[in-house]
């Protein structure tokens, strides 16, 4: 490298410490506030609104799950992520083997109709759907939210895992059916475990997706029982909740399931995001 | 069991996935197109009124504004999501600083936390407690500052765009990121051994090598700012008035405040009109800017 090279590529790095520096305090420092002042009552919020905690207390934490309904609410998103992420993954996988390693000439148009729901968002048909599922008495029930993540999961789901079966050697199914496996056996035996790198990115995404979704829960359901956290956190810890620090607990609570798979599970959310979109 | 045939184990594969998607995203919105053209009052069609629901939309202040709202959410993820991406992964790839992996984690973490915290943590930002309002009345020296924006009708939806400039951004640097480690590090050296400027090398390689990603995440960061709905329902619900209404908030005031669902089908008709036209305009721009480079 010459001199002038060499020069150049230092400020460079400085510019790139300066900026990087930057955005992470700005990413960082509204969470970090958030965290700690979780244990600060309302008063000294008020008082010293940055101020690490004087006498760091729990009473925020107990106010919020006794009022905010939290333990139900997390249950429930428990509950509709997990069952949905598994439904999606699994029937987008079913889906991508038949559209890849059949030869149908039908999958194309399979496959054009799935992706065409990539462009579809949800408040594209939530007023049919509340029509519907009101009318079927699926309205305000567990099913009633799970089947809509399930389908709004499938686009992309059945993207990646087309995508990823294609590059399946055909030989490994042709030997297996020449062994005498049924199709069916295939998909469990051998599709299945040889998809899991391509699953785990499908079931990330998914469940990240289903476990932040706001607008199904809230406009299909109504009873209380039936909330997963955001929106739960949304009527308890709302705009209008004047005990900033009960609120500040509530939002805590909101945030550390997903840091806990973020942090556990990083590189494969990283990596998931950023290969989900590469896939045109 | 019966042993299937090829057919059969065919649609059994396939069938499950396919009706519950066409049951719950494609009928609806046919269903939806259907529910445009009719007139409802207390909760019971009274008739079919043709496209009365979309003139009156269409006429509506209110839908104007939204309309204009979501078109600064989507030139602020267009014009600066993806270009503060494309920066950010650019200055973490060609490796200048350390520990960009710790970098990556850290501005990556938003992407975790739901809308709705974020919106609800912001607003405690911008509030006469927050770090945001502590922070400038440190530096101006001004004990009683506090922050007036949200009340200006012009520029209401000023902290909401840079809520969603925080949030965001980093989807599109992770993408990007991605994207450039595809590029073999030899075109880099090269590049950097025959003398050409930083400028150069992102003129000439980078951003035609990121060429169809940025076509890609144009088309998502388009039908993302249509549909926003979970943030600005939680920082401000549309409001002062009506200065942040967005066209998901002024769809779901008719659906389920007013249980206007013709009128409601009507907006989501109009968005989804709005939506692949503006995707095909960027195919269009896309299509064009690629012929010029070849």
């Amino acid at each position: 490298m010459s001199e002038r090279t060499q020069t150049i590529s230092k400020s460079w790095t400085i510019v790139s410490y300066i900026l990087l520096i930057l955005f992470t305090l700005i990413t960082i420092l509204p969470v970090v506030w958030m965290l700690y002042s979780s244990f600060k009552p309302m008063g000294e919020i008020m008082l010293h609104p940055l101020r690490l905690p004087a006498a760091p207390t729990w009473e925020n934490y107990q106010k919020a799950f006794k009022y905010g309904n939290l333990i139900v609410s997390f249950l429930n998103s428990v509950f509709y992520s997990g069952v949905s992420t598994f439904s999606t993954v699994l029937l987008a996988l079913a889906a991508g083997f038949a559209l890849t390693k059949f030869g149908y000439k039908s999958s194309g148009v399979y496959f054009g109709i799935f992706t065409l729901g990539l462009l579809i968002t949800v408040n594209s048909v939530i007023t049919p759907l509340f029509i519907m599922e009101t009318s079927v008495g699926l309205y305000n029930t567990r099913l009633g939210v799970i089947l809509p993540y399930i389908a709004f999961g499938l686009p992309m789901a059945v993207l990646l895992s087309t995508g990823y079966i294609r590059g399946v050697p055909d030989a490994l199914i042709e030997a297996a059916v020449i062994d005498g496996a049924s199709y069916i056996q295939i998909f469990w035996k051998i599709v299945l475990i040889v998809s899991t790198p391509v699953l785990a990115t499908m079931a990330i995404l998914n469940f990240l997706g289903n476990w932040n979704e706001f607008l199904m829960v809230f406009t299909l359901t109504s009873g209380e029982n039936m909330r997963s956290l955001p929106v739960s956190i949304n009527s308890f810890a709302g705009r209008l909740n004047e005990d900033y620090g009960l609120q500040f607990a509530a939002l805590v609570v909101g945030t550390i399931p997903m840091f806990i798979l973020y942090l556990v599970a990083h590189e494969s959310v990283i990596k998931g995001f950023g290969e989900g979109a590469l896939k045109e | 069991m019966p042993r299937l045939n090829k057919r059969s184990s065919y649609y059994v594969l396939l069938l499950p996935a396919l009706l519950i998607y066409l049951a719950i995203i494609i009928f609806p919105i046919f269903m939806s197109l259907g529910l445009s053209f009719t007139e409802w009052r207390r909760f019971r069609m009274t008739g079919f009124i043709g496209l009365q629901n979309y003139v009156d939309i269409l006429s509506d202040p209110v839908f104007h504004r939204s309309l204009w709202n979501n078109i600064q959410i989507m030139l602020i993820s267009v014009l600066g999501q993806i270009p503060l991406g494309i920066l950010l992964a650019y200055l973490l790839h060609r490796k200048w600083v350390k520990g960009t992996k710790f970098f990556e984690f850290m501005i990556f973490l938003p992407i975790t936390i739901s809308s709705v915290v974020i919106a609800l943590l912001w607003n405690r930002v911008f509030s006469p407690v927050g770090i945001y309002t502590t922070f400038v009345r440190m530096i101006t020296a001004n004990p009683d500052y506090v922050v007036k924006i949200f009340e200006s009708e012009t520029y209401a939806m000023l902290p909401v765009l840079v809520v969603l400039l925080w949030q965001h951004t980093s989807l599109y640097m992770v993408i990007f990121l991605a994207n450039l480690q595809r590029i073999p590090s030899s075109v880099f050296e090269a590049a950097v051994i025959d003398g050409a400027k930083e400028s150069t090398i992102i003129t000439k390689i980078v951003l035609p090598a990121l060429s169809p990603v940025i076509f890609t995440c144009s088309v998502l960061a388009i039908s993302g700012s249509l549909k926003s709905f979970d943030l600005v329902y939680a920082m401000t619900a549309g409001g002062p008035v009506n200065y942040t209404y967005v066209m998901a908030l002024y769809l779901y005031q008719h659906t389920f405040t007013f249980h206007n669902y013709g009128k409601g089908s009507a907006v989501s008709i109009i968005i989804v009109i709005l939506s692949v036209g503006l995707i095909s305009l960027v195919r269009g721009i896309y299509a064009k800017a690629q012929k010029k480079f070849e």
